[in-house]
Order: structure tokens, then C-alpha cells, then sequence
């Protein structure tokens, strides 16, 4: 009986997204085109309910291939800031296992010093000013500063990064990017000037 | 002014021997981050973060709500998780109703407090024969 109510909830939660539910389902008597879903007697079929299309699931839309040059960056700095030290302390296993996995090389990793705020307050609601309450907010902090990333590597690295956030954390990032010269300044000036005459360079200075 | 009454603060009174107390209830708040987890996880208490007092004030009522619609089944105090627009609530419960009635109660505060908060509401539920006594005082 728990069983069931436990199925019955993925199949809620799969419903939500996707709007298919499983159906038994021989396999001579399915189409050609569900076949590669056939998992043995189920078989998702669409459900006419939500507004499903059909070719979404083979359009594959994630991988996406352009001519223009990757962006590139120097730095990827990620603060995370928390109450709980010992979840910021995994949390950072986790992320620098993921970076290793990924083979994005890690600069370093320290510990900003923590942060406290404290504030006191009346104990009673009326009178007795003497008597006080301290309360305190204490926030940890750890940086982690990884280099010399493309932009889609890093775009998928904080995808996953923040996907798997742990409630209670909050995270900063900074990205340092490394841009091409524009073209105006990428030879010196004075290479292609012509030779300046000497009286008009006099006569800038003094009206200067 | 005494050593008497100093701190009344979420402190169960010692009496006789005779009073179930949970683990929770047990520990005096300065226990905190030592003994005790927090109830309540998310960022705006933290530096440079906003949006604490209407956190507070959802939690609050998400306590209450569940109080009420489980009226009688809670075993311990509720633990609100917030995780990217996801709000999920750990619950603990008495076997007190029969598992059907558990399950429509949850999906009705889930839809009920997805719609009112204008996000994903998941309750995770665990249920208990009895309340798990820590000690008696």
C-alpha cells in the first residue's frame, strides 16, 4: 500500500513535467517511433491533457553549434557565503570535485574571516531598560577561484554548480573575462603617425 | 537581580520526572549550531542578503497552517527548506490518521500553499509510531 503511494507520487512528479503517464502496451501493436522508449511492459504514452509536442523530445536543443569564438575567461571567482560551516566545507568538496571532473584547474581556495552581527534588544516589552537580549548573525564565507575557463565550460560548470546549492548557502560569482584589443589600439600610435612639426607641439604645451 | 529567573527563552522547566521532552524542545537556543540544526534554512539572514521579514512571516504561517490541517500529528517541529523558488517542508507525523487521509491532506496543503506563495511547495513527510522522547524532565 506504501508502495503504491510512493509510485503514485514519482508518477505525479513525472507528470508535472513531461504531461505522459506509463501504459501497458504490447510491443507488436506500437508504432515505429516508440520504440526506442519500449521499457519492457510500460510505455509513456502522451496525454492528451497537456500540451505536449511530440518531436520536442528528439529536437534536441540543449547542444547548439555557432562560428563565433568561445569567450574566454581569466578568472571565475565563487563566493559562498553560509550560517553552517560544515555545509560550506562539503559543499566546497563537492565543488572542487566537480571542477577536477571537468578538468577546470583550481587557483585557490581560501576562507574569507567570518562576519558577525550583533544587535541588542529590550528583553521585557515594557519598562526595565537594565536587562537586555544579544543576538547575533554569524555568516562564514569561502572562495573558490578557478582559472583559464571557456565561456561554455564555465557556463556549465555554475549550471551545476547551482543546481546542486544547498538551501541556506547563497553564492556570488565574478568573472573576470578576457577580451580581445579592439582594433584602433592594437598597434602603437606613434608607428603611424606622420612626424609632428616641432612649433605646433610648443604651442599645445604653453596653451596647456 | 538573583540567580533565580534569568533566561526563560525555549526552555522546558525541570518538575518532577514525569514530562516527555524531545530533543528539540530539550535544548535552550544557545545550543544552536552546537547541538541543535536550524528549523527554518535560507539566505536572507545572511550579510548583504534581504527579504528576512517576509520569510519570517511565510514560515510563520506555514507553521501554523500545518499545525491546523494536522491537527494532533505532529511530532516535532516542522523544518522549512528554500531552495531556488522551491519551498520544501519536512514534517514529521503520528500514525494517528489512516494513510489515505495522510495523502490527501498532503497533496491539499501542497496545491493549497503552491498557489498562495507562488511557487513550488513539496512536503516531505516521515510518520512515527509515538513522539521519539529525548528525556523527561
Amino acid at each position: 500500500m506504501a508502495a503504491w503511494g510512493g509510485v503514485s507520487r514519482l508518477w505525479r512528479r513525472g507528470c508535472q513535467g513531461l504531461g505522459t503517464f506509463p501504459v501497458n502496451y504490447s510491443s507488436r501493436d506500437m508504432p515505429k517511433q516508440y520504440r526506442f522508449l519500449l521499457n519492457k511492459d510500460l510505455l509513456w504514452v502522451q496525454f492528451s491533457g497537456f500540451h505536449t509536442d511530440l518531436h520536442h523530445h528528439k529536437d534536441n536543443s540543449l547542444i547548439s553549434i555557432s562560428d563565433e569564438p568561445d569567450t574566454l575567461y581569466r578568472k571565475l571567482s565563487v563566493l559562498v557565503k553560509g550560517h553552517d560551516k560544515t555545509v560550506l566545507d562539503s559543499y566546497e568538496y563537492f565543488a572542487v570535485l566537480a571542477a577536477k571532473e571537468l578538468g577546470i584547474s583550481i587557483e585557490k581556495i581560501h576562507e574569507p574571516p567570518r562576519k558577525i552581527e550583533r544587535f541588542t534588544l529590550l528583553k521585557s516589552i515594557h519598562i526595565f531598560k537594565k536587562h537586555r537580549v544579544q543576538y547575533e548573525m554569524r555568516t562564514h564565507y569561502r572562495c573558490l577561484e578557478l582559472k583559464h575557463l571557456t565561456g561554455s565550460t564555465a557556463d556549465v560548470y555554475l549550471e551545476y554548480i547551482q543546481r546542486n546549492l544547498p538551501e541556506g548557502v547563497a553564492m556570488e560569482i565574478k568573472k573576470t573575462k578576457l577580451e580581445k584589443l579592439p582594433e584602433h589600439i592594437q598597434k602603437p600610435i606613434w608607428d603611424k603617425l606622420p612626424s609632428v612639426e616641432e612649433t605646433a607641439t610648443g604651442a599645445l604645451e604653453t596653451g596647456h | 537581580m538573583g540567580v533565580i529567573l534569568q533566561n526563560r527563552a525555549a526552555r522546558v522547566r525541570v518538575g518532577k520526572g514525569d514530562k516527555p521532552v524531545t530533543y528539540e524542545q530539550a535544548h535552550p537556543p544557545h545550543y544552536i549550531a552546537h547541538r541543535k540544526g536550524w528549523l527554518s534554512l535560507h539566505t536572507s539572514n545572511l550579510d548583504g542578503e534581504g527579504g528576512a521579514a517576509e520569510r519570517t512571516v511565510e514560515d510563520v504561517f506555514i507553521r501554523k497552517f500545518i499545525y491546523g490541517t494536522f491537527h494532533g500529528c505532529l511530532a516535532n517541529e516542522i523544518v522549512l527548506k528554500r531552495r531556488a523558488n522551491v519551498l520544501v517542508v519536512c514534517a514529521v507525523f503520528l500514525q494517528r490518521l489512516p494513510p489515505y487521509k495522510f495523502y490527501f491532506l498532503v497533496g491539499y496543503t501542497e496545491t493549497l500553499l503552491s498557489f498562495l506563495y507562488k511557487c513550488p511547495v513539496r512536503l516531505e513527510v516521515q510518520t512515527v509510531p509515538e513522539k521519539v522522547i529525548y528525556k523527561y524532565l
